[in-house]
């Protein structure tokens, strides 16, 4: 689909984990993500999303002087300050994707996921809903629900609405902060978990054998 | 947020639908509801709707824009006034930019006792407990408007001439307070308090809690009542410090409208006289600089442009005309632009997408198209890095190494982590050996259980040494010591124009696995020439139904017109530890099989 795979750090600055992903200090949005700090280092985080990658890479191809359209793919290892269970881990993976362009919508953001879950899933037919959330870096924002229908697919997936994570069109702001003329572009971002992704597509019940290093788990697949 | 359905329908002439569909209606328009339990919605109102919906009429105010269904008596929209004014308490707001209005309401002669039951009633069915007239009252209007307010008990408040004195100034370094439930806090001067311009003491903490010597009691006869506006960031600073997260400093911390605390003030006195009696002496209101008016403007072209749809003007004007938002449609050139007078309420509204996402969830999102993207014109770059781990990954798993995952957390590392919940593995890791051995050990007892002749395996992960973060490959093996190597040192040349295809595992389902010990057991048999292994072991299997949970023919040979077979065959429970009484009475049982076969246990 032309999207290209991007990096980032996992020790990471506020300024890249919050500030210029419009996420403001000393607001509440803050604490919408309970987040890691590192002794000695202030200022420094482990990352709370992939999110910071979108800024790296914009920033880094205006430095080089080019302009959108971008579409990259990013992923990796975020944290969380949680304590963990079945549902929860600390630390986990996510696959994050940006598509800036002159008409970007989130029409694109729709069909995009469409074609993103039926690769995956493989169903037959895929429906992507949208509900209203609030995300600081993107507006307007959504939670993403996918459902597939289709006689293959497995009983514990089949017909039924799951939520997948967070979506929206990229907020004017992230685009100013990395030196992107928001009047003229405009784009989506997406970033969903990828463990919970497998445990969606495998059936697996229990987040933390991702980190297990058991071949119990491992060799199944 | 706790929303009860009889509360939003003194908001409507109309009457509101069930319960279930209010959720719905929410839920694909507004807010995630977190429960809905005896007519009570848990609302989870973003951070961005604070301002607002942290009260039932917000949430009122969404149900009518959402449902179509209008709004009786907005009480935000009605004129109100606050008077007389009065001399007799004054205010002085040192610290402006951090309270922006502060209005003292005066109230001689107040009784305090139990609420009436209809107040009583609505505060216990969103699970607040009733405590008095006067504080019931407050609780009402904040869980009504949306605005926090507080009450001193006037006879405790110094009387200098004709007038008591309040003053809004930081606390000094070190300051105490004693809370109204009987707690001591030392402040400092991040934080901001309200103080008794006489006395010089404390009397309150702005926005969070009030004191206990003024506060309300039994006793209690001529009251001030406080509707202010402090600043969020300070507010919710002085929260976090404290550890002391109330109704009032969460929605402070999201920023309100000072405009909110003349309504909050009217609501409330007019509420306590009704509700305690008392007469009414005047109203004291500091307001520097009143809240300017904002207006933001936004095309349908632009609209259609973000969302991807082909709203008409006047899908869009009814959109607004439902939520409230007042507009003027630019005729001339260019045509079909919103003006819309933000209300005073409405502070997230301040650029034109906020506007996008008001008509985009009103209108429904259901009514987004799907649109493929279209190819944007650039040529995916390879990235170096996963190739190169692809490409070894490929490499390794040929080779019969399986590929882990294990936490950064460590014990040991150069770099800590300072806040980890539990406080175990505070460290970053400096290496993927310690890891990689742990795993191996862990998984070596699994060995038989996996079916692997032995255990290697690799991980690539990233590492913290040396001052620099670095992705690194470590490899382990029964037969190998751990070793390690950064990426950059295994990438060779440029990567690949193009990347190989990596397609995803083709297990159908994830099979659980049994936490308990297994136990292995070897059997070797001679049959007779010709007689297929496979037909053997559905034999061999037949006795231990489901507590084999694998065999592996390891063996065989021919000799004097008999085969041997060997099968190895792993026994385990997902109830229980298996005994070896247990797995010799099952191995019994299988011999007795074979037996009857013909067959000759060796």
């Amino acid at each position: 689909m032309g999207f290209s795979l991007a990096e980032g750090p996992l020790l990471e600055s506020e300024r890249y984990n919050f500030d210029a992903l419009n996420v403001l200090k000393d607001h509440p949005s803050r604490d919408m993500q309970d987040t890691f700090f590192i002794k000695d280092e202030p200022g420094y985080v482990l990352r709370t999303h992939t999110s910071p990658v979108q800024v790296r890479y914009m920033e880094a191809q205006i430095k080089e002087r080019i302009k959108p359209p971008y579409a990259i793919v990013s992923m990796g290892k975020v944290f969380r300050n949680e304590a963990t269970d079945m549902g929860h881990e600390a630390e986990f993976f996510q696959i994050e994707a940006l598509a800036v362009g002159e008409d970007v919508t989130l029409a694109n953001l729709k069909g995009t996921l469409a074609r993103f879950f039926r690769e995956l899933f493989g169903g037959t037919s895929v429906e992507v809903r949208f509900r209203p959330s609030f995300f600081p870096f993107t507006e307007p924002s959504v939670e993403v629900d996918m459902r597939i229908v289709g006689e293959h697919v497995t009983e514990k997936l089949r017909d039924k609405w799951m939520e997948m994570g967070g979506a929206g069109m990229v907020h004017p702001n992230v685009l100013k902060n990395v030196g992107v003329d928001s009047e003229k572009y405009q784009g989506f971002a997406f970033g969903f978990g990828i463990d919970r992704l497998a445990m969606l597509k495998w059936g697996i019940d229990d987040i933390r054998l991702m980190h297990s290093a058991d071949l119990r788990f491992i060799n199944q697949f | 947020m706790k929303v009860s359905r009889a509360w939003l329908q003194t908001f409507s002439t109309a009457p509101l639908p069930d319960i279930q569909a209010l959720s719905d209606a929410l839920t694909f328009h507004a807010f995630e509801i977190e429960s809905v339990v005896n007519g009570v919605l848990d609302v989870k109102v973003t951070p961005n709707r604070g301002h607002d919906c942290l009260s039932h009429r917000g949430i009122a105010k969404e149900i009518s824009a959402i449902l179509n269904i209008p709004m009786k008596d907005d009480p935000l929209r009605v004129p109100i006034s606050l008077e007389p004014i009065i001399d007799t308490v004054t205010i002085t707001i040192k610290e402006s930019a951090l309270c922006s209005r502060y209005i003292a309401g005066y109230i001689r002669g107040v009784e305090v006792k139990p609420s009436p039951d209809w107040l009583k009633n609505v505060l216990e069915a969103i699970g607040q407990k009733s405590v008095n007239n006067i504080v019931d009252a407050t609780n009402f209007v904040m869980f009504n408007i949306g605005q926090p307010l507080h009450v001193f008990d006037a006879l405790n408040l110094a009387q200098g001439g004709d007038s008591k004195k309040i003053v809004i100034r930081r606390a000094l370094k070190d300051e105490p307070i004693t809370s109204l439930d009987n707690r001591q806090y030392a402040l400092s001067d991040s934080d901001l308090i309200i103080a008794d311009g006489l006395t010089g003491q404390p009397i309150g903490i702005a926005g969070v809690k009030g004191e206990i010597l003024t506060s309300v009691k039994n006793s209690t006869r001529d009251i001030v009542v406080e509707s202010a506006s402090f600043d969020g960031a300070s507010v919710r600073k002085t929260a976090q410090k404290l550890k002391l997260r109330t109704d009032a400093s969460q929605r402070f911390e999201q920023g309100i409208s000072p405009e909110l605390a003349a309504y909050g003030m009217r609501a409330v006195t007019d509420l306590i006289l009704k509700v305690a009696g008392g007469e009414l002496v005047g109203f004291a209101d500091e307001y520097p600089v009143p809240q300017s008016e904002k207006q933001v403007a936004v095309s349908v072209s632009q609209i259609n442009r973000i969302l991807g749809t082909l709203l008409t003007e006047k899908d869009i004007a009814d959109a607004f005309t439902r939520l409230g938002l007042r507009y003027k449609l630019r005729e001339a050139s260019p045509r079909g632009v919103f003006e819309v007078a933000v209300p005073f309420e409405r502070l997230d509204l301040v650029i034109p997408e906020d506007l996008v996402e008001e008509i985009a969830r009103i209108e429904g999102y259901d009514k987004i198209p799907s649109a493929e993207l279209p190819a944007l014109s650039n040529d995916p770059e390879i990235s170096g890095n996963y190739y190169a781990e692809e490409t070894i990954r490929e490499d390794l798993i040929s080779k019969g190494y399986s590929e882990v995952y294990s936490s950064v957390f460590a014990e040991k590392g150069e770099r800590e982590v300072l806040n980890k919940v539990g406080g175990e593995k505070p460290f970053l890791r400096w290496n993927l050996t310690y890891g990689l051995k742990e795993a191996l050990e862990r998984n070596s007892r699994n060995k038989d259980l996996l079916g692997l002749k032995e255990v290697k395996l690799f991980e690539i992960g990233t590492i913290w040494e040396a001052g620099k973060e670095e992705i690194v490959l470590g490899t382990v093996g029964e037969k190998e010591k751990a070793t390690q190597t950064p990426l950059s040192k295994l990438k060779q040349g440029a990567p690949a124009p193009q990347y190989e295809s990596y397609p995803i595992s083709n297990t159908e389902h994830y099979r659980p696995f049994s936490k308990y010990p297994f136990i292995v057991r070897d059997i070797a048999l001679w049959v007779p020439a010709g007689t297929e292994s496979g037909t053997v072991l559905a034999a061999i299997r037949k006795e231990p139904g489901t507590l084999l949970v694998r065999s592996e023919l390891f063996d065989t040979f021919e000799k004097a017109g008999k085969i041997s077979y060997a099968f190895r065959l792993i026994f385990q429970s997902f109830e229980k530890t298996l005994t070896d009484g247990e797995a010799n009475a099952v191995m019994e049982n299988v011999y007795k099989e074979a037996k009857k076969r013909g067959w000759e246990v060796r």
